[in-house]
């Protein structure tokens, strides 16, 4: 108790410690939600050549322009000029309908309309082609049932798509980039305040004391379980609010998709706040001095977001990479929490990845108390050596 | 070792190989010959067949696939009878690039499959083939995919992610090697070394630093640029003054944050926090003109956003300088931060002790 008084003194009194215990875990998941809370881009400008000037081409431009994503925001003369629009960043991409292109279309002959995108962007790319292909795959059905001499509308439809097909997006049905990224990055800032902070607060204990040692002789700090306990103990009450926070509250404000209830919410957040403390415990007894926590912790970051597979399909990463992220704690968190709450998944279904991270905790728990058992070895050892000099110079003195 | 992560991680540079599955309840040649060509596709593998609808959604929800595809019964039947049958592609929009890409497979396999049905029909009637593409198709869309013609995500994610890693580093190295003099109580020392002139103290501390991130940056460019052969439009000029700019700009930043708060740990929690919301603002993913307006302004503060913008237009693209000449002056202006705040670095390192 006395062990985690202290800590909890500590925490408060650092301001660093301050910052990425309370004020990082607080802010940036709001910052990060404000960024992305229009999750898709609509009305990206393009700009468009229109060398057949006929009520079909006219025709293309309004449908193109009508639709969400598309905004004709200029016309040019010809490609030069629409280039030069590209590259002041005005436009994003150039619709060039060619001089023949109503008189193909009328003579039976297959007509073209080029599309030149950006390629800087993927969204507006994806934005610019898709309005095209889907504005011309419209046009062309309508062109499709006045040739085709049929007898009834319903034959129209069936001649002109034999097979429909319907797409179902699931589980994030805007298809939106923040409902999607940010439910990986809400549990990602949680594991790396934890382990920032831990690290950070120990290095402050280290600097503070005289012998710049991690763990002060004094009579509390003679039992590994208690020293380790203690301190767990103090980031977890810490923790527990914020991960409620972060996951209940965070994607509630803005509205992402939550399918989870929270209990399997619990049974998740339980393992993996265990597995980073002690995790984080492990880092900030190996690693010296504070600010190489923080050179390491950051530096990693960005790539462990990789690793949960959020962004880039774990299929595709190779086995060396995907070893290396089993280290870590937010791999499993990652991607049970993003299983349960945007798919809605149940508490079975991510039983393994549950499994994983009470094994975390488990041996990051030893590990936690075998490197501080080591550093009270250092400590009593160091402290005997100068308590030998110590006498040694008394008796000299004295003699 | 960032370089190597990324680029090897995505070598392919697009996903190949995504596990789907097959709902197929109509189970005749003509449903298993649309589940053949689907796994014939270079993105998509069918590893699974399910009984219901049920299994493979819990089947996703697990992880195992990230897409299914259901044939319902009667499907050949009524494709045969005209009846227009209706099949169904389910796909998880939680990976964003494996959904899209998926989508993408799948539209081109129900199209191809009702233009065969289609083709089979006038050609019984006895049109030309011609004549047929033509009635299929009577629009063709010639997609133009300027500077990045393979669509490849690599050239998208390791041309601003490695750069905002070495800026990351170079803030934080910035503000680390200014606090240590503090921290072990050298920086009266530093400062007699040059005479009690800042100006030549900083000058002399940072630019071995300098010729060696320059050398980083330069080494990363050759590697990825010449060695991995990614596209870029701009001449390589363009990329040695914009690496240069890159450093300095970093760099201004850095001190300019320890002039700031001159004190270690504080800077850099604030570079390491600024630099890693940097890779959000910087707008290659979720593209900046997406956000909302304070947004927008707000991420002119972000010595990344301008570096991004600068390779975009003439790097990537291979415009005038001139027409980045915003973003340009943007990172000329953090290299020249530090001027505002070098009294302050200097009173710091006279006077102030150092606090745990």
């Amino acid at each position: 108790m006395y062990i985690w008084r202290q800590e909890m003194m500590q925490v408060f009194k650092d301001e660093g410690v301050l910052i990425f215990f309370i004020i990082v875990p607080l802010v940036y998941p709001l910052l990060y939600s404000w960024i992305y809370n229009n999750e898709t881009v609509h009305e990206v400008p393009v700009v468009v050549v229109d060398d057949s000037h006929t009520s079909l081409s006219r025709q293309f431009i309004r449908m193109c322009d009508a639709s969400p994503d598309v905004h004709v925001a200029y016309y040019a003369q010809d490609l030069d000029e629409a280039k030069s629009l590209v590259s002041r960043q005005l436009v994003r991409g150039v619709y060039l309908i060619p001089s023949d292109f109503e008189t193909k279309v009328n003579r039976m002959e297959q007509a073209t309309i080029s599309v030149y995108c950006d390629m800087s962007l993927m969204l507006t790319y994806k934005a610019i082609f898709q309005t095209a292909q889907l504005v011309s795959m419209q046009m062309g059905s309508a062109i499709q049932t006045k040739l085709g001499q049929h007898y009834t509308k319903r034959e129209e439809v069936i001649a002109a798509r034999p097979l429909a097909c319907d797409e179902v997006p699931i589980f994030n049905p805007s298809g939106g980039y923040g409902s999607f990224v940010l439910p990986g990055v809400l549990i990602l800032i949680l594991q790396q305040t934890l382990v920032l902070g831990i690290g950070m607060s120990a290095g402050t204990a280290r600097e503070r004391n005289r012998y710049r040692q991690l763990i002060p002789i004094s009579r509390p700090y003679q039992n590994v379980f208690r020293i380790v306990l203690g301190k767990s103990l103090c980031y977890f009450m810490i923790y527990a609010l914020m991960g409620a926070w972060l996951v209940i509250l965070v994607p509630r404000l803005f509205h992402f998709p939550q399918l989870a209830t929270w209990q399997p919410l619990l049974w998740l957040m339980l393992p993996y706040t265990l597995a980073c403390i002690f995790f984080g415990m492990v880092v900030s007894c190996i690693v010296r001095y504070r600010e190489n926590v923080m050179l390491l912790m950051v530096f990693v970051s960005v790539p462990l977001l990789f690793m949960t597979g959020v962004s880039w399909p774990l299929s595709n990463i190779s086995g060396f990479w995907q070893g290396v992220s089993w280290v870590f704690p937010s791999t499993f968190g990652v991607k049970a929490y993003v299983r349960l709450n945007s798919m809605g998944a149940c508490v079975g279904d991510v039983s393994t990845e549950i499994m994983v991270l009470w094994l975390h905790t488990f041996l990051y728990f030893w590990l936690a108390c075998v490197v501080y058992g080591y550093q009270i070895y250092i400590t009593r050892y160091e402290a005997f050596w100068r308590y030998r000099e110590m006498k040694a110079r008394k008796d000299a003195i004295n003699k | 070792m960032v370089m190597v992560f990324f680029t090897s991680l995505m070598e392919d540079g697009l996903p190949t190989e995504m596990p789907v599955g097959v709902v197929d309840l109509d189970n005749t040649s003509t449903s298993r010959s649309l589940t053949h060509r689907l796994d014939a596709f270079q993105m998509s593998r069918v590893v699974a067949h399910y009984p219901s609808v049920t299994e493979a959604r819990r089947a996703i929800q697990k992880n195992e696939i990230y897409a299914f595809f259901y044939i319902p019964k009667g499907t050949t039947s009524d494709l045969l009878a005209g009846r227009q049958p209706k099949v169904s592609f389910y796909y998880s929009y939680t990976t964003l690039a494996s959904g899209a890409l998926l989508m993408k497979d799948l539209k081109t396999i129900t199209t191809l499959g009702s233009a065969a049905v289609g083709q089979a029909t006038m050609r019984a009637k006895g049109f030309t083939d011609e004549q047929i593409q033509t009635f299929l198709q009577p629009i063709r869309i010639d997609l133009h995919q300027i500077a990045n013609p393979w669509t490849s995500y690599n050239s998208y994610l390791s041309t601003m992610l490695v750069p905002g890693m070495i800026m990351l580093f170079i803030f934080l190295i910035s503000a680390y090697s200014l606090g240590t003099e503090l921290k072990f109580g050298s920086s009266k020392e530093w400062l007699e070394l040059a005479d009690n002139r800042i100006v030549v103290a900083l000058i002399g501390k940072f630019l071995p630093q300098t010729l060696i991130w320059l050398a980083i940056v330069y080494g990363y460019e050759f590697y990825v640029f010449y060695v991995l052969q990614f596209p870029h439009l701009g001449s390589p000029w363009m990329l040695v003054l914009l690496g240069f700019m890159q450093v300095l700009a970093a760099q201004g930043f850095g001190i300019f944050i320890f002039g700031l708060m001159p004190s270690l740990r504080m800077s850099m929690s604030v570079c390491s926090l600024w630099a890693v919301l940097s890779f959000s603002m910087v707008g290659s993913a979720f593209p900046v003109m997406g956000m909302d307006g304070p947004l927008q302004s707000l991420s002119w503060l972000f010595p990344l956003r301008h570096y991004y913008m600068v390779y975009q237009i003439a790097v990537f693209n291979g415009f005038p300088l001139l027409e980045a000449w915003f973003h340009f002056a943007g990172l000329a202006a953090f290299t020249l931060l530090p001027w505002l705040v070098i009294r302050k670095i200097k009173n710091a390192m006279l006077t102030y002790v150092y606090i745990p």
